[in-house]
């Protein structure tokens, strides 16, 4: 096993076992954090598809942006909530067991689903042309950005606009008449 | 006259001055919001006057100059802004500053008193700047652009006095009905930019530019940059076509036109008879080279039959604008017609001279209406002071506004001795000549503009005679106050023939119909000869039918119930056709489909909901009595049963999600299964 | 180079632990976060086929612009919450149950 699929795999499971527990967690703070370094691996593992843009992006966008947003979301929300949800009693439930199964489906599903479809042996993916580590991608992105994708690049800053707008109308205070 | 000639940069620099004077007329006036507006804005019409004169001077029949800037780049397109002098937008651009300027002037006394008149003032500098715009830019993005904003400000100078009610119901016809042709003009664009890439009209459109460069071969219409099938030429020539005919007011979108004259007459005299519906016939110039066969046949007969048909509504109508607005529709047609067949150069003379005369026809009327509207108020009358059967005799009371009108009208007439005969003099033997090499009914198509020629002879001999002459009804009715008359004395001098030709009987020596034809002298036919001496001699007998018809004392009633006589006053019942067929129709398609909705969708929706009431009820009943009554008879294993069973309808959100996704699973697993 | 299915799996687990996360938490904020396991299980997927798609660009570029989106939704999402803690002075979607009535 080489250096690289070491280092793989122990991001992934990293990012899978973060998830699981960030899910697990009863104390809401804890699990907020824990989603923090979810996040992280799974920006490592992005780099690992040589998506070095991406990662950083995404380390920018949910820890800078998201991460913050939740807690204060939080300590907004949560001023009697707070002593009370966090110690939950964390007993077994049924809807657990429900989700559980479903979860689990589906995971068979998606995986069989993987299995089935053979993606390595994909014609596009075999002859297509593959992004080598000396490539620069963020010199292609922008290129891309500005061109090929100009028209989802505009929808995507209209829609980001009216969520903004979105978020401001719901979130202000009301006025009292 | 070295000391006018100017480098190709100042050029540019004035022709931008003359564009943007009067829009910063516009801002100062409607920031000032004060009455005093009259004097920024008539300085500013002026500065744009003599600018657009000076550019005039350099290049009338000179050079052809272009100037653009990068405007803005999407990707590896980059679209340019910029200035497109040639004789064509030079003419245009001294017309629409001179005529503005004169308009200007005589709106002082004419709008006097009006209470918000700032705003006047504000919106004719609108558009003035947009028409400007319009004839001097290099790109069609940008005269689609300063297109929309004329129709825009006239909107709002048509519904000025928008506190009557049709006057706002007229301003509200005319932007709607405008908005076809913007879709025309933005179809052809459309066409344009994905046909060769580009909006630069000196790329397009210059001798040996791309449009001419294209070729048609088996079908295909081909570009450097792009093919497509031959129709799309046709569309494209349409779509354009389809623009001019609005702002034109060409038939069936003229409706409009007849109903705008609800706004100020002055306003009437300057958009509606001089610069604005010349809109329409200038971007027919501009794109002049991509009409094919197809698009110019539809051309000239919608112009012919448009000239013919106005003409004909103008016959009997009685308000004295109307009678003006349809004769502007008909003359209209004309300069349509004289491009379909090909006269360019005869038409953009026609829209020159038309410009003046029209403008005094209405300015002249103007002062008619001004007068006794003052007469009705003095006396506190009750009358239509806009109506000629009730006026008459004006003739010694208003010499100057008779004299005036006499002159234009004969214009309008083509009489001899006048601007407009030289013009239309013009169209008539080339449209004969024209007609020569044809059959069928382009053969028609002359003496169809010779008979409605005559008619126009006939409804302007008619309006004069009814207004000058015979017995005066309104004792001590004077003249307009002289800010007024003056204007019209100068326009009156600027539709005789001296300013365009020095042989007062031959178009041909015309130094504007040689700016745009070139110089090669035309055969001297026998149409030179008999068109205009058939024309005059027959418009004369008319002129003396009309006048003992209309002109004398005791006025002969001629009958007005006649099926004729009825569907020229209702204006061919084009309004009432185009009330039945879209306005009607889509009340009754809203009210059928309103109909639809509520007996049919909601129908079937209460009964959907009443049906899973049912359901739900029955589910109730089960839940109560079957699973209850199991739970409580058997022991704790069957109660977990029964809250799973409920637990489907709590209405939280996961519960449902749960049951949603159980669902999907399980088929998937099922179906991967089998 | 590690192989495309790989990546598939673990975008698969990680899609799978979200839902879980939205199917069974009693806060909305890990519903939320729950969510953005999904989002970031596709963003994932994305990424890995773009590094055979070097012409298009197609999968980084869109991976970017879901990453945007999630945001945007985060955020509004988030207000939402804020509104529903106003207006039911909880955010336990299990005591949020006006559907019912």
């Amino acid at each position: 096993m080489s250096a690289e699929q070491l280092a793989f795999y122990f991001f992934a499971s990293l990012t899978l076992i973060s998830a699981l527990l960030v899910v697990c967690m009863q104390n809401l703070v804890r699990s907020i954090f824990l989603f923090f370094v979810t996040i992280f691996s799974l920006a490592a593992m992005f780099v690992f598809a040589l998506a070095d843009f991406i990662a950083v992006t995404e380390v920018v966008v949910y820890v800078g942006g998201v991460l913050v947003l939740m807690l204060f979301a939080f300590m907004l929300s949560n001023k009697e909530l707070l002593s009370g949800l966090q110690n939950i009693a964390g007993g077994f439930k049924f809807t657990h067991l429900a989700g559980l199964l479903i979860c689990g489906g589906m995971l068979f599903l998606l995986v069989s689903a993987i299995s089935a479809a053979d993606v390595v042996n994909l014609s596009w993916i075999k002859n297509g042309q593959a992004i080598s580590e000396n490539d620069n991608t963020i010199h292609q992105i922008g290129i891309h950005t500005m061109t090929r994708y100009l028209l989802p690049f505009e929808v995507v800053s209209v829609f980001l606009m009216m969520a903004l707008i979105g978020a401001a109308h719901l979130s202000r205070r009301e006025r009292r008449s | 006259m070295d000391f006018l000639t100017f480098s190709a940069n100042t050029l540019c620099l004035l022709s931008l001055i003359a564009l943007v004077f009067p829009f910063s007329s516009f801002l100062v006036i409607l920031q000032l919001k004060k009455s005093q507006g009259a004097t920024i804005s008539i300085f500013n019409i002026s500065v744009s006057l003599i600018a657009s004169l000076l550019v005039f001077i350099n290049v009338w029949n000179s050079t052809t100059l272009q100037q653009q800037v990068e405007w803005f780049q999407v990707g590896t397109v980059s679209i340019s802004a910029g200035i497109l002098l040639n004789n064509l937008s030079v003419l245009m651009m001294v017309l629409v500053s001179a005529i503005s300027l004169l308009v200007h002037i005589y709106s002082i006394s004419y709008m006097k008193g009006d209470e918000n008149i700032y705003k006047y003032w504000a919106y004719l500098g609108l558009f003035c700047f947009s028409m400007m715009g319009l004839v001097i830019s290099d790109s069609l993005l940008l005269i689609y652009m300063f297109w929309e904003l004329v129709g825009m400000s006239s909107y709002l100078l048509i519904g000025f006095w928008f506190t009557k009610d049709a006057a706002s119901q007229a301003a509200k016809k005319a932007f709607i009905m405008n908005r076809i042709g913007d879709l025309g003009f933005l179809t052809g664009l459309m066409i344009i930019y994905s046909q060769f890439g580009t909006f630069d009209i000196g790329r397009l459109f210059n001798v040996g530019g791309l449009v001419d460069s294209a070729s048609i071969i088996n079908g295909f219409w081909i570009s450097e940059s792009a093919s497509v099938p031959v129709i799309w030429l046709t569309i494209a020539g349409l779509a354009f076509f389809i623009g001019a005919m609005t702002k034109s007011a060409q038939f069936p979108l003229h409706t409009w036109l007849p109903d705008a004259m609800q706004g100020p007459t002055s306003v009437s005299s300057l958009i509606h008879a001089a610069t604005m519906v010349a809109a329409g016939v200038f971007l027919l110039g501009r794109v002049y080279p991509l009409f094919d066969s197809i698009a110019l046949n539809t051309i000239t007969v919608v112009g012919v039959f448009t000239a013919f048909m106005a003409a004909t509504i103008a016959l009997t109508q009685n308000d004295i604008k109307r009678i003006l607005a349809y004769s502007t529709i008909s003359q209209l047609g004309f300069m349509i017609a004289a491009m379909g067949i090909g006269a360019y150069g005869e038409s953009i003379f026609h829209l020159a001279t038309h410009a003046f005369f029209k403008c005094l026809l209405f300015l002249a009327a103007g002062s008619v209406i001004h007068q006794l509207h003052h007469y009705k108020e003095h006396h506190s009358l009750e009358f239509n002071h806009q109506d000629i059967r009730l006026m008459g005799g004006l003739r010694k009371q208003m010499p100057i506004a008779f004299i005036t009108m006499c002159i234009a009208a004969a214009a309008l007439a083509g009489l001899p001795f006048t601007s407009g005969f030289l013009s239309k003099d013009a169209i008539l033997i080339t449209s004969f000549e024209w007609a020569e090499g044809y059959h069928g009914f382009k053969k028609l198509v002359p003496f169809v503009l010779v008979l409605t020629s005559w008619l126009t002879v006939f409804y302007i001999g008619r309006l004069i005679f009814k207004v000058f002459f015979g017995k005066s009804n309104y004792k001590g009715v004077k003249d307009a106050p002289w800010p007024m008359t003056r204007i019209l004395l100068i326009l009156a001098f600027f539709s005789l023939f001296p300013l365009f030709s020095v042989n007062p009987l031959s178009y041909d020596n015309s130094w504007l119909l040689q700016g745009f034809v070139p110089a090669g002298v035309k055969p001297f036919d026998i149409f030179h000869l008999l068109v205009p001496i058939i024309v005059t001699g027959i418009s004369a007998i008319i002129v003396l039918i009309s006048y003992k018809l209309y002109g004398g004392t005791a006025t002969k009633q001629l009958p007005e119930n006649g099926l004729l006589y009825r569907f020229s006053n209702r204006a061919w019942y084009l309004d009432r056709v185009y009330d039945l067929l879209f306005v009607r129709s889509i009340t009754a398609l809203s009210i059928i489909s309103h109909k639809f909705d509520t007996l049919i969708v909601d129908g079937l929706v209460n009964s959907l909901a009443g049906l899973a009431r049912i359901i739900s009820d029955i589910i109730h009943w089960f839940d109560r009595h079957v699973v209850d009554g199991l739970v409580n008879g058997i022991a704790s294993l069957a109660s977990k049963t029964g809250d799973f069973a409920r637990q489907f309808q709590t209405g939280k959100l996961q519960h449902y999600l749960i049951t949603m996704l159980t669902l999907v699973v399980t088929f998937f697993i099922i179906t991967y299964l089998i | 180079m590690i192989p495309l299915s790989h990546f598939m799996i673990i975008s698969a687990a990680l899609f799978c632990i979200g839902l879980f996360a939205v199917l069974t938490k009693r806060n909305a904020i890990q519903i939320l976060i729950g969510i953005e396991f999904m989002i970031n299980a596709a963003i994932l997927n994305f990424v890995a086929a773009g590094r055979f798609d070097r012409v298009a660009g197609g999968g980084q570029m869109f991976a970017l612009f879901a990453i945007v989106l999630a945001a945007a939704g985060v955020a509004v999402a988030l207000a939402i919450i804020l509104n529903v803690y106003k207006h039911f002075r909880t955010i336990n979607p299990d005591k949020i149950d006006t559907l019912k009535n």
